[in-house]
């Protein structure tokens, strides 16, 4: 591809790293060389700050964290908010796009207004929320569901619910992130060509068979990408949980990322916090290949 | 193996270039002293006493300059630990409670018995001291220290003929105790008659709460030798203390306290707090108002001590400077300033006998009393408190959420234990 | 407009509504809650009806200003996002443009390792770059804050994509011209890339604007700190102190909902043609 004969191949080559270098560089210092630091010190036992010296441990802080009740915990919670979050949040970012882009007065207000939130850093919504969550016939959400369900509803404390926690969370990151997905889908939606629904329209077909037959296959990147930041933001949950609920009750809030945090600040334990960020980067690297995968060969498909 | 050395070359490293770099003016003029004060962020009227008293103390010398820098409390032990670990603390710096061992432990603080006055050390309240001592040496002094009681609604206790505690030696038993309780939720609305304080969060749990389970025998470390939690912390009697306390809860005699109200709106009749909520509730039921010991679970009745502490970094330069301004802080005048400002127990005999609130005839005198006769426990004085504090709240979440206790503390002790054991037991490398 | 339409029209509207009512339902706790005294906060969180404040009191504002240095936290956090945000629009867009337009040996490999790294949180590598950066001596400076996190993964990953998705007729003409990849780049590529360069500015703005836990470990002069570490002195002994973390929160994210207002039209056109072409 190179063009008519101007640029020798290793002059171009010197150019690209030219171009690529600052941000190379940076990436390399300031996020490849600390992980591989982590991954190092996953192997020892390195302390906050302990005049002790530094020993080797080979794998006994992974073996450490498989048989940690806490450990098992946050990733099965960190797996379970990943499901209910990602199709969630992207069911209703489709349908606040699609509401949005009807050609009615007052969208933009709409858009914004959903918007929002995305606005607020995580640690001002998650203080927000635990006055929404407020125990008691007073709490805020308390209120709403028993007036919407004509007073059948019984008051929870929702944040110290085993049941109810990860749902309360979920739905405060729900609330947050809908937002950024729906402006995701609805650029995406603008950029279908009319022509596509104008002829669908000719062939008789209805509103359902047109979403399902043309929206849905002309959004299918967009939600591919949408799918893919959100599971990967999923699994790095962390401000709400330690703002709200500190990952409890009972383990039922905690997150990988939270599990990670506390053992390197709250007990001091760095080297088991880096095992559990290994652990934490493998997982989700793997998950983003398979969704990738998935996607490839559903292109070759069709 | 060159990892072994890595701890050591960042240190030195940080030692060696860190006075080049960095931003602080630590080498000093010959003609003026700049001394670096670190403290907590806490409520308005300390910090303006700390700023008044700063500023005081800079007009007497023109040889010294106090540089005072707040950190927000929320993250105050972070940020010194990582000020700590860059071998950048001040001169002076404050320490909340228990946190100092670690410090203690990993050098960053220098003994104090030398450089202030004896007159000052024995004037001290032995409660300070016991806090601020580690291996052989002193290495804090708290200007002030906190005290931990239930208060009561002197109407409600009389209406149920309630017998009313005058000391430590002479309070409830826990069988008297929870017929208080069952006799005050059998005249209440809501049955909710006790707080303690489930709103609050963190240390209070720790420092709460583990006054019941010493009361009962029990503790959250062996104190011996601090090197083993199990058969302490998950002890039989430290699981039916614990649980008594799921009983409260679960027959809801406790108030969720989310506005922090109950006890000043009168949805309950006792309040299981410490000495900082005093004047709010004195405001509100004046007369009506009793400071009562905390239940006797079977040992004694005990109670919780502890509280900020000023210690001064060993790699300071002024240190003499910094041991001066610790001692105009704790001149009994000084000592009065703050506490007045704060409410809490002054740290020397000569303040609190001066003190009307906790004097002799001081409505808080029994807080006090407590603090100088042991009837007051510290909390655990061992480098691994970060850790046995961390997995006792996490412990006390799920028994507050109704889980099952003697799990939830063994769960904590295998923790600590492991802990004390990856460190070696924490010893003391002088 | 028929019967069926006019039916139609109205339940969108009601269905908007009611979605948006749920979103602004917090926003408003927040908003009205500023202007509340704080034990009121608290009483009221629950009705819907003492949603508003009985008298609106500018005290809780007074009370923020007089408290913390609020101006000189506003003004570290909007120079520390403003660095970052122009550093690495320019230094990202460069290696993007790199991956998708040039060729050079091992390419291919680097940029998988690229987009591998977008999965490593703050949190994962704190703790070593919190040595490293004690090391250089950078602790408690501006410096800091902003040259770790202008090279980003997630950055350059969405100019690549946009990149990729731009007709090469353009270039291909200016090189024909003789233009270098330099002059290709600023006078062609990036003039037409303005959708991606606010989508990317504006991610990064939002993601620096509420960053707490790095400043934290790094900062403590109250020359230096951020909005996010200062709204924590709010958070000290309970009960907390809602008016104040309400009134803070309200002037945190003011500027940042009037910037979005005003380039949203950007906005959504950048982001129609970022990613999702991927």
């Amino acid at each position: 591809m190179t063009s008519a004969g101007h640029q020798p191949g290793n002059q171009n080559a010197r150019l690209a790293w030219l171009f690529a270098l600052p941000a190379l560089l940076g990436l390399l210092v300031f996020v490849l060389l600390p992980f591989v630091l982590s991954v190092i010190l996953s192997f020892t036992n390195l302390r906050l700050g302990s005049p002790l010296p530094l020993e080797f441990m080979g794998f006994s802080q992974y073996q450490r964290i498989f048989t940690d009740q806490a450990f098992l915990a946050a990733l099965r919670n960190n797996a379970l908010f990943a499901l209910i979050v990602v199709p969630l949040q992207t069911g209703l970012a489709l349908l606040l796009a699609l509401l949005v882009n009807q050609p009615l007065r007052g969208m933009v207000l709409f858009r914004s207004l959903f918007f929002m939130p995305v606005v607020f850093p995580l640690s001002l919504v998650a203080v927000v929320w635990i006055l929404v969550f407020a125990p008691g016939p007073q709490g805020l959400l308390n209120q709403v569901l028993e007036t919407i369900t004509l007073g059948s509803w019984q008051a929870r404390d929702f944040l110290h619910d085993p049941a109810w926690a990860l749902p309360a969370i979920s739905l405060t990151s729900i609330w947050q992130g809908v937002g950024f997905q729906m402006v995701i889908l609805l650029a995406a939606l603008q950029g279908i060509a009319h022509e596509l629904y104008e002829a669908a329209k000719v062939d008789g077909a209805n509103r359902w068979q047109q979403f399902v037959c043309i929206t849905l296959p002309q959004l299918r990147n967009a939600i591919i990408f949408v799918v893919l930041v959100t599971t990967i933001l999923a699994f790095r949950l962390f401000d709400q949980v330690q703002i709200m609920t500190q990952g409890g009750p009972n383990h039922a809030t905690t997150t990988v990322m939270y599990e990670a945090v506390n053992s390197a600040f709250g007990s001091q334990q760095v080297a088991r916090a880096a095992a559990m960020t290994v652990v934490f980067f493998t997982i989700v690297l793997l998950i983003t290949l398979l969704q990738r995968a998935v996607s490839r060969h559903e292109r070759v498909i069709e | 193996m060159w990892l072994r050395k890595l701890p050591i070359l960042v240190l030195s490293g940080l030692l060696g270039i860190f006075p080049l770099l960095g931003g602080c003016d630590r080498q000093s003029e010959a003609d003026l002293m700049v001394l670096h004060v670190w403290a907590h962020a806490g409520q308005e009227a300390e910090r303006r006493v700390l700023q008044a008293q700063l500023e005081r103390y800079n007009q007497q010398s023109d040889k010294i300059q106090l540089k005072l820098t707040f950190i927000p409390e929320r993250d105050y032990n972070a940020q010194v630990q990582a000020a700590a670990l860059a071998g950048d603390l001040p001169d002076v710096l404050e320490f909340d409670g228990p946190y100092l061992y670690n410090y203690i432990w990993q050098r960053h603080l220098m003994p104090l018995e030398d450089v202030l006055p004896r007159a000052l050390l024995d004037d001290l309240l032995p409660s300070i001291v016991a806090q601020g001592s580690y291996g052989q040496h002193l290495y804090s002094v708290g200007v002030y220290d906190s005290g931990l009681g239930l208060y009561a609604r002197k109407g409600a206790l009389q209406k149920i003929g309630a017998r009313i505690p005058a000391s430590a030696a002479d309070a409830w038993s826990i069988d008297e105790f929870n017929q208080v309780l069952r006799q005050l939720a059998a005249r209440d609305d809501d049955q909710a008659v006790l707080d303690i304080k489930l709103n609050y969060s963190g240390e209070w749990y720790t420092y709460g709460f583990s006054p019941l389970l010493q009361s009962a025998g029990a503790d959250l470390i062996e104190r011996e030798r601090y090197q083993a939690s199990d058969g302490t912390i998950n002890s039989p009697a430290a699981v039916s203390a614990i649980q008594q306390l799921q009983t409260w809860i679960r027959l809801g005699y406790v108030d969720p306290n989310l506005d922090d109200a109950a006890f000043t709106s009168g949805r309950v009749a006792l309040s299981w707090v410490g000495h900082w909520e005093y004047e709010r509730y004195r405001n509100v039921h004046k007369e009506d108002l009793l400071v009562l010991p905390l239940p006797d679970f079977g040992q004694g009745s005990r109670t919780g001590q502890g509280s900020w502490n000023w210690g001064i970094s060993r790699h300071s330069r002024n240190s003499r400077a910094a041991a001066q301004f610790i001692e105009f802080l704790m001149q009994a005048d000084e000592v009065l300033v703050m506490c007045d400002a704060n409410g809490a127990v002054p740290g020397t005999k000569s303040a609190v006998q001066q003190s009307a609130l906790y004097g002799r005839q001081g409505p808080l005198a029994l807080f006090a009393r407590q603090l100088m006769q042991g009837v007051s426990v510290p909390r655990p004085k061992t480098p691994a408190y970060p850790v046995i504090t961390t997995e006792f709240q996490k412990a006390f979440q799920q028994i507050r959420s109704g889980g099952d206790a003697k799990q939830a503390l063994d769960v904590a002790a295998q923790k600590i234990d492991q802990d004390i054991r990856d460190n070696q037991g924490y010893p003391f490398l002088q | 407009m028929n019967d069926k339409q006019r039916i139609r029209m109205l339940s969108v509207y009601l269905v908007l509504t009611a979605l948006a009512f749920m979103f602004l339902v917090p926003v408003a706790m927040m908003l009205f809650g500023s202007f509340k005294p704080d034990d009121q906060v608290l009483l009221q969180a629950g009705r819907l009806g003492s949603l508003l404040p009985a008298e609106f009191s500018w005290f809780n504002y007074q009370d923020v200003f007089a408290r913390v240095p609020f101006a000189r936290y506003l003004f570290n956090s909007a120079f520390i996002s403003f660095c970052i945000v122009a550093g690495g629009l320019l230094v990202n867009s460069l290696a993007a443009y790199a991956f998708a337009r040039l060729q050079w040996p091992g390419r291919d490999w680097v940029l998988l390792v690229v987009v591998a790294l977008m999965i490593i949180p703050l949190e994962a590598i704190a703790v070593p770059l919190f040595y490293e950066v004690t090391l250089l001596g950078w602790r408690d400076t501006y410096w800091v804050q902003i040259i770790p996190f202008i090279a980003n993964a997630f950055s350059i990953y969405l100019f690549y994509s946009f990149f990729l998705s731009l007709p090469r007729e353009l270039e291909e003409a200016a090189r024909i011209d003789g233009a270098g990849p330099w002059r290709i780049f600023f006078r062609i590529v990036a003039p037409n890339a303005k959708p991606v360069f606010a989508t990317v500015a504006i991610l990064s703005f939002l993601t620096q604007w509420g960053a707490l836990l790095w400043p934290l470990m790094v900062t403590h002069s109250e020359a230096v700190r951020p909005l996010p570490l200062g709204i924590a002195t709010f958070y000290s002994l309970p009960p907390l102190q809602w008016g104040d973390i309400f009134a803070f929160g309200v002037m945190m994210v003011t500027p940042v909902l009037l910037i979005f207002v005003l380039f949203q039209r950007w906005f959504v056109q950048g982001v129609a043609t970022t990613g999702v072409k991927g």
